[in-house]
């Protein structure tokens, strides 16, 4: 696969039908992956692709420094394919003039706390059911073992992994589900690293930068943090597409994606809608005429 | 002769000193990771050597948030409240060599043009006692930049974990001393750290490169994968940057002082909409050259003690090891 998906980069950048691929490569201390730019068809034999991929590369596809390299390629897993489409969707990337490279994917691993790879997958992949990535330009890898994973995650994919997490939360009391998540929060440290790692995070000045006046205080106060991370999940409500990077980039090991999840419950719950279909119109920013509620119409 | 203590004394001093008023900080489990918090149960703690923590010592001695002082307004006039001396003794025990290694890099510029004196009182009634290191990681580079597995910077106490069930003490300063005065026993035994970590760049070399070169299209180059966020100036035991902002209502509120990062583009908007470090590239080179050029040049040593705690910490796999990495292939030895 990564021979494959080396060939086909290369022939992007070789047609000159891009500037810059963004895809993975051994970057880190100890050979470990993150994200690689690359702008030269020689330089193709340092992206990789495996099982530490875990980073969503969507995130550069609207940051100033990468736009300003040319025209992009980008490497993209399922879920991170539904970031693009997010992305489009919301109008911060026009999707036909980005070059789509996905590839399937059976899982990405965890790293452990102390940066190394662990051995166990993310528990999104663990329920994923969506191993081959969808509009996309080029497709790497085996769509019927794709198919073949994802029918055997269908049936647990609902109580498995994530979902398994969240239900135990939502199993406990008002009062313990505040405590669980004000020990959680107590480590925040208002880094934003989940913002600013994630795709859909875009915004060139985000809520909790405002100053004039402060919306929300800036403090890694019990209040502040609970401010940041509830208002950083509400923003994302019928957006989220899962992808986990919030909690994966957080260095204080928060789960963060299990706030996000309760969000992605809740939209497919009222709205029959999952985040990042193609085609599929936003939820935020959607009306019907035909809708249930009065006060829409 | 060495002094030993055993693990069960161990606990027995910080015991005693909960049991005294003081504060006891110490590195806590939860799965795989460490968090150094203040406990008030020392069977809570973790005593032993780690090569990674999620959080520095630091914060005992320059919190993530703190008040500075309160206000409220009476009339016409307006009533500041000075915020409380920090007035607790506090032990601060299994710190790593490099991140304790931090507080003398950091005492000068805390007492520089002004007197900070919420660092200043809680560097004084803390005791610092440190683990020598019994592994490093590949993250690791404490020997590029004048450290040491059993580097006793900034420790008043180091111990070495003899893997009986007991530790050499050797005591740095008085306080060290005084901390465990009548707790140890004479010995033969002797601990030691692990080799130091291995690094193939020379900080000085690439400290000159980067006296040479603010202007080099490598910094943009290789800072394209930092997505500026201020994890590694928050994990990390030298980075000091704050924002101080008011907090409250028009009549009532107090000043706070937050942790802030160099990383992130909101560090150096001007209200007028300029930023004059408005790329990744330049906000890297910030961070680079201060730890390694304007910081020495004004205190004479590295804002960077090798802990690694960056890298470990970096969703995007950066870090100041892969930048002083980069800088180094890239362009102190490409010169050469």
């Amino acid at each position: 696969m990564e021979t494959e998906l080396r060939n086909a980069i290369r022939k992007l950048l070789e047609e000159k039908t891009v500037d810059v691929a963004i895809g993975y490569g051994r970057v880190g201390v100890g050979g470990a992956v993150g994200a690689v730019f690359v702008t030269s068809p020689d330089e193709v034999d340092q992206l990789v692709w495996n099982s530490e991929c875990r980073q969503n590369l969507a995130v550069h596809l609207t940051r100033p420094e990468i736009k300003a390299l040319g025209k992009i390629a980008i490497v993209v897993k399922a879920c991170d394919a539904r970031a693009v489409v997010v992305l489009a969707n919301e109008s911060q990337i026009k999707r036909d003039e980005i070059v789509v490279v996905g590839v399937v994917c059976e899982g990405v691993v965890k790293a452990r706390f102390d940066g190394s790879n662990g051995e166990q997958l993310f528990e999104k992949c663990a329920s994923c059911v969506e191993h081959a990535p969808k509009n996309v330009d080029v497709l790497i890898g085996d769509e019927a073992k794709a198919a073949e994973l994802d029918a055997k995650n269908a049936p647990t994919a609902a109580t498995s992994g994530n979902q398994a997490k969240l239900a135990k939360l939502r199993a406990m009391t008002s009062e313990e589900r505040f405590q669980y998540w004000r020990g959680e929060f107590s480590r925040c440290v208002r880094c934003y690293a989940c913002r600013q790692s994630c795709p859909l995070c875009y915004c060139n000045r985000c809520v909790a930068d405002k100053n004039r006046p402060t919306r929300i205080e800036t403090s890694a106060s019990m209040k502040g943090v609970f401010a940041w991370n509830l208002l950083r999940a509400f923003h994302l409500a019928g957006r989220c597409v899962s992808c986990g990077s919030c909690a994966a980039a957080c260095p204080a090991g928060i789960e963060l994606d299990l706030l996000n999840l309760t969000l992605v419950n809740a939209a497919k719950e009222h709205f029959n809608y999952v985040a990042g279909e193609p085609g599929v119109p936003p939820l935020i920013g959607t009306y019907s005429l035909d809708d249930e509620e009065d006060f829409i119409r | 002769m060495s002094q030993i203590i055993t693990l069960e004394q161990l606990k027995q001093t910080l015991k005693e000193k909960l049991a005294s008023g003081a504060r006891v900080v110490a590195p806590v489990l939860d799965g795989d990771m460490a968090t150094f918090k203040p406990i008030t149960n020392v069977e809570k703690a973790s005593f032993e050597p780690r090569a990674c923590v999620q959080n520095s010592i630091k914060e005992f001695f320059f919190p993530k948030h703190e008040t500075l002082f309160s206000f409220v307004r009476q009339g016409n006039d307006v009533v500041l409240t000075d915020a409380a001396d920090f007035d607790v003794e506090q032990i601060v025990v299994g710190a790593r060599p490099c991140d304790a290694a931090a507080l003398p890099i950091l005492d000068p510029l805390f007492a520089w043009d002004y007197q900070d004196r919420f660092y200043q009182e809680r560097r004084a009634k803390t005791t610092v006692v440190t683990f020598a290191c019994t592994k490093s990681d590949a993250h690791c580079f404490c020997s590029a930049v004048g450290g040491a597995p059993d580097n006793t910077s900034g420790a008043d106490a180091i111990l070495f974990d003899l893997g009986d069930g007991s530790f050499e003490v050797r005591a740095v300063t008085e306080k060290g001393t005084a901390l465990f005065a009548g707790k140890t026993s004479e010995s033969d035994k002797t601990g030691a750290a692990c080799e130091p970590p291995k690094a193939d760049f020379d900080v000085n070399s690439i400290a000159a490169w980067i006296r040479e070169n603010y202007s080099s299209p490598l910094w943009e180059k290789v800072s394209l994968r930092c997505v500026g966020c201020g994890a590694c100036a928050f994990v990390c035991p030298t980075c000091h940057c704050f924002d101080m902002v008011d907090e409250g209502s028009y009549n009532k509120g107090k000043r706070v002082r937050n942790w802030d990062s160099c990383q992130e583009a909101m560090f150096t908007l001007h209200a007028s909409g300029h930023n004059p470090r408005g790329t990744q590239g330049k906000r890297q080179r910030q961070r680079l050259a201060h730890k390694f050029v304007i910081y020495p040049d004004k205190f004479k040593s590295f804002l960077c003690t090798g802990c690694g705690s960056c890298s470990r910490s970096c969703g995007q796999m950066f870090g100041v090891r892969p930048c002083l990495e980069a800088l180094d292939k890239q362009g102190v030895k490409a010169q050469q």
